[in-house]
C-alpha cells in the first residue's frame, strides 16, 4: 500500500529544493533579527504614533 | 540626512474620503448579494427563475463585490491614509490618485454588469473577461506608480512594517493577475485561457489562494500594523517579530495554492508541497496575530471600553482562527472530509466577515471622525454594531462548519457490505438545508449591524459643520536616500527599490518551482490515454455550462478516495481534462460531481431536469433554467472558437474548424430528433441552448472510452 502510494510521488527533488530554500532563508532571518539593536526597534515601533495631529 | 528647514505640505485626504465612501456603498451591495445567495440555497424559488440573479451568476457577483469592491476600496482608503503619514509625504500625484479611484469604480461597475449577464471565465475570483482584465492591469499600474512614487519622495528615511506589506501586495497581486489572466480573445467578451486542464487548475489555485493571501491578508496586515497602534495609542508589541512575520509569510504563502487540489489529478509532488507549506503557515500567521493582540498589553481595559478596540481585537482573533483552520484543512486527511463542503464556505467567511470586515469597520470608525474633523456620532451604536455583527458571524460560521462536516461524513459513509449509506446525493443536501437558513439569518444579523454603522457614519458626517480640509503638516525633507553604515535590515528599510526587488524574489521562488514543471504537460500525460477534443456542439454546450456558472455547485473531479470512486466511478485523470479551457474541476459540491455524468441518463432526463430539477430529482435545490429553452445557440461563432482552440494546441483539423457550425447543426439535429421521438414538441428545438448543453453533459467522462 505504502509503495503504491509513493509510486505517484514523482519529482521529489522539487519538494526538497523548496524546503531547503525555505529552511536556509528562515534560519538567516532569525539570526539576522537577533543582531539588530533594540534602540532601532524602539524607534521603528513608535513611527505610526508620531506627528499625525492636525 | 535632514536639513534644518521644514517642508510645509498637506496630505491628500480627499482621496481617502472617496475610497471610504466607496467602501461603504459596495459593502452594502456585497452583503446584500451574499444574503440573496444564501436565501437561494435555503429556498430555491428565491432564484426567481431569472437568469441574471440565478445562483451560478450571483455567487461570482457576490465574491467579486466582497473582495474587489468592498475589501479593495477599504484597502485603498487605509493605504492612502497611512502611507502618506508613515512616509511624511503627500501622494506622488493627485491625478493618479483620482484615476486610480475612478478607474477602480469603473472595473467594479463593469463586473456588476457583465457577471449577471453571464460573461465569465469561471475561474474563481478571476471571472472577469479580458477587456476588464486589461483595465484592472492598467489601474493597478497607476496605483503602483503612485505608491512607489510616494516612497521615492518620502521624508521619512525608514519604511515602517505596514509599508512592506503594501509593497508585497502591490507586486504580488500584479504578478498573480497577469499570469492567471493570459488568455486569447474569441469575441469582445469571451476568451479561452492559454492554460488547460491540470495546468489551468494549478495556475488558477496558485492565483486563487494568493488572492486571499495578497489581497485579503497582507494589505490587511499592513493596516493592522498601522491602525492597531493608532486605535490603542500604543506601539506594536514587537517590531522584531514583525520582521520575521513579514518575510516568512510572504515567502511561504505563495507555495500553498495546491492545497486546493488535494487528491485530484494534480501531480502528487505539487500536492504535498502545497500541504507542507500550508502547515508551515501556522507559525508566521500566529506570530502576526500575537503581535497584533499583545499590542494591547497593559491596556486590556480598552477592550471593555472602546468599540473600535473591540472590532480590532475580534478581527485579529478571527484572523488567528482562520489561519489556524486553513492549514488544518490543508492536511490531506482533513481535506478529504472538508473539501467541496460548506466547511470551506464557513472558513472563508470567518476570514472575510471577521478579519476583513471587522478590521475595515474599526478603520472606518477611526478614520471618519478624523477626516471630517468631528467626533463619532454614537459609540453606543458602534458597540451595538459590534455585538450584532459578532452574533451574525458566529451563526454563519457554526452553521456552515456543522453543515460541511455533516455532509462530508454522509458522502463517505459506507456500510458493512461496502456500499454507500447515502447513495442519493440529494439526501445529503436536504439534510443541511435547515443550516442554510441559520446561515442566512447570520448574514442578516451582519447586515443589520452594518446598517447601524451606515446610520452612525451618516450622522457623524452630517454633524461635521466645518468645511473639510486636507491635513496640513510640516516635515524635514530627505536630502539623500542612500543609507550607509547601518545594520542590514535597517539599511534595507531605507531602500525602497531593493526592498521591493527582494519581496518579488521571495514570491517568485515558490511560483517558479511549482508552476514551471507542470507547464510541461507531456511529462504527466499517458499517450495511450489522450482523448479526442470536444465536438463543436459540445464546445458550444460547454461555454453555456461556464456561462451559467455550473462550476459553482458541481465539480468535475473525482478524487482518489474510495467513497468517491464508489459514488461517481473511477478517479479522474489528467488526460480527461487536458483540452479543458477553462478547467471545470470546481471547488464546491452543492450538487454532485459531474465528471462521469455522460451516458448516465437519457437526453430526455437532462431536458426535463434543466427545466425543473425537482421533476427528476425530488428534493433538489437547483434552480430552474427556463431561458435555455428559448435562447438560441450561436452556431456561427463556433468556427472562431475552434480556430482559437486550434491556435492553443487543441488538435482540430482545418476542415473541422471550417465546418464547425455545419457539424454542430448536424449534431444538434440528432439530439433534437431523439427528444422529439420521446414526445418533446418545441419549435426550432435544434437551435436551442438546452440541446447544446445536453450535448456537452452527455460527453462528460465519455471521451476516450472504447
Amino acid at each position: 500500500m505504502k509503495q503504491e502510494a509513493l509510486s505517484f510521488f514523482t519529482d521529489t527533488w522539487l519538494t526538497l529544493i523548496g524546503l531547503t530554500i525555505f529552511f536556509t532563508y528562515f534560519v538567516y532571518m532569525i539570526i539576522h533579527v537577533l543582531y539588530v539593536k533594540k534602540e532601532y526597534y524602539d524607534a521603528m515601533e513608535k513611527l505610526p504614533l508620531r506627528g499625525d495631529s492636525k | 540626512m535632514t536639513e534644518g528647514k521644514l517642508d510645509h505640505f498637506a496630505y491628500d485626504d480627499k482621496i481617502v474620503r472617496n475610497f471610504l465612501m466607496a467602501t461603504m456603498i459596495w459593502a452594502g451591495a456585497a452583503f446584500l448579494f451574499g444574503l440573496l445567495a444564501a436565501l437561494e440555497l435555503a429556498h430555491w424559488p428565491f432564484n426567481l427563475n431569472t437568469e441574471f440573479i440565478t445562483f451560478g451568476r450571483l455567487r461570482p457577483l457576490h465574491t467579486n463585490a466582497a473582495i474587489f469592491a468592498f475589501a479593495g476600496n477599504a484597502i485603498f482608503a487605509g493605504i492612502y491614509y497611512s502611507t502618506q503619514r508613515l512616509l511624511k509625504a503627500r501622494m506622488f500625484s493627485d491625478a493618479l490618485s483620482q484615476i486610480h479611484f475612478w478607474g477602480w469604480q469603473l472595473v467594479i461597475i463593469c463586473a456588476a454588469i457583465t457577471l449577471p449577464l453571464g460573461y465569465s471565465q469561471s475561474k474563481e475570483y478571476a471571472e472577469l473577461e479580458w477587456p476588464i482584465d486589461l483595465l484592472i492591469t492598467l489601474i493597478w499600474v497607476v496605483f503602483a506608480i503612485n505608491f512607489f512614487g510616494t516612497i521615492k519622495k518620502r521624508r521619512e528615511q525608514h519604511m515602517y512594517v505596514a509599508i512592506w506589506f503594501y509593497i508585497a501586495t502591490i507586486i504580488t497581486v500584479a504578478v498573480l493577475h497577469i499570469i492567471n489572466s493570459i488568455e486569447l480573445p474569441v469575441s469582445f467578451l469571451q476568451s479561452y485561457p492559454v492554460y488547460a486542464g491540470m495546468q489551468d487548475a494549478l495556475v488558477q489555485w496558485w492565483y486563487g489562494h494568493n488572492a486571499v493571501a495578497f489581497f485579503l491578508t497582507t494589505p490587511f496586515l499592513g493596516l493592522m500594523y498601522y491602525y492597531m497602534p493608532k486605535i490603542a495609542n500604543r506601539p506594536i508589541y514587537s517590531y522584531r517579530l514583525s520582521i520575521i512575520h513579514f518575510w516568512s509569510l510572504v515567502f511561504i504563502y505563495i507555495w500553498a495554492g495546491p492545497h486546493h487540489l488535494l487528491y485530484t489529478a494534480l501531480p502528487d509532488w505539487a500536492q504535498t508541497l502545497g500541504m507542507v507549506f500550508s502547515l508551515m503557515l501556522w507559525a508566521p500567521s500566529w506570530g502576526g496575530m500575537i503581535n497584533g493582540l499583545l499590542t494591547l498589553r497593559g491596556a486590556w481595559h480598552l477592550l471593555r471600553e472602546d468599540p473600535l478596540v473591540k472590532f480590532m481585537v475580534a478581527a485579529i482573533t478571527f484572523y488567528g482562527m482562520a489561519t489556524f483552520e486553513g492549514p488544518l484543512l490543508s492536511i490531506k486527511s482533513v481535506s478529504s472530509l472538508g473539501h467541496y463542503t460548506d466547511w470551506i464556505i464557513g472558513h472563508v467567511h470567518i476570514g472575510a466577515l471577521g478579519w476583513n470586515g471587522f478590521l475595515t469597520f474599526a478603520m472606518i470608525y477611526y478614520l471618519v471622525p478624523k477626516l471630517w474633523n468631528t467626533k463619532l456620532y454614537s459609540l453606543r451604536l458602534a458597540t451595538a454594531h459590534f455585538w450584532i455583527g459578532l452574533l451574525g458571524i458566529l451563526l454563519y460560521y457554526i452553521s456552515m462548519v456543522t453543515a460541511g462536516i455533516t455532509q462530508g461524513l454522509m458522502w463517505r459513509a459506507v456500510d458493512g457490505s461496502g456500499r454507500l449509506v447515502y447513495p442519493d446525493f440529494v439526501e445529503t443536501v436536504t439534510k443541511i438545508v435547515p443550516l442554510y437558513w441559520v446561515r442566512a439569518f447570520g448574514g442578516l444579523f451582519y447586515i443589520i449591524g452594518f446598517a447601524l454603522m451606515a446610520y452612525n457614519i451618516y450622522r457623524t458626517i452630517k454633524q461635521a459643520n466645518t468645511k473639510v480640509v486636507d491635513t496640513k503638516v510640516s516635515a524635514a525633507p530627505l536630502t539623500n536616500h542612500k543609507v550607509e553604515d547601518e545594520e542590514p535590515h535597517k539599511k534595507l528599510e531605507g531602500m525602497g527599490l531593493t526592498f521591493s526587488v527582494l519581496s518579488f524574489i521571495a514570491i517568485a521562488v515558490g511560483s517558479i518551482i511549482e508552476i514551471v514543471p507542470t507547464l510541461s504537460l507531456h511529462k504527466y500525460v499517458e499517450p495511450s490515454k489522450i482523448i479526442d477534443p470536444y465536438t463543436p456542439l459540445q464546445l458550444a454546450g460547454r461555454d453555456i455550462y461556464v456561462k451559467e456558472g455550473c462550476y459553482v455547485c458541481h465539480s468535475q473531479m473525482i478524487r482518489k478516495l474510495p467513497s468517491e470512486v464508489l459514488r461517481y466511478g473511477p478517479a479522474s485523470t489528467i488526460e480527461e481534462s487536458m483540452w479543458d479551457r477553462p478547467f471545470q474541476w470546481g471547488s464546491k459540491r452543492t450538487g454532485p460531481d459531474l465528471a462521469r455524468l455522460g451516458g448516465k441518463y437519457p437526453s430526455l432526463w437532462h431536458f426535463k431536469h434543466m427545466m425543473d430539477p425537482r421533476s427528476t430529482s425530488p428534493g433538489s435545490i437547483m434552480p430552474n433554467y427556463p431561458w435555455l429553452y428559448s435562447k438560441k445557440t450561436d452556431f456561427l461563432i463556433l468556427r472562431k472558437k475552434l480556430s482559437v482552440m486550434k491556435g492553443l494546441g487543441v488538435p482540430y483539423s482545418d476542415e473541422e474548424v471550417s465546418q464547425a457550425d455545419l457539424n454542430a447543426i448536424k449534431e444538434a439535429k440528432i439530439i433534437a430528433d431523439d427528444l422529439r421521438s420521446q414526445g418533446i414538441e418545441m419549435e426550432k428545438l435544434d437551435e436551442k441552448e438546452i440541446v447544446a448543453l445536453i450535448s456537452y453533459l452527455q460527453a462528460l467522462g465519455q471521451k476516450g472510452k472504447k
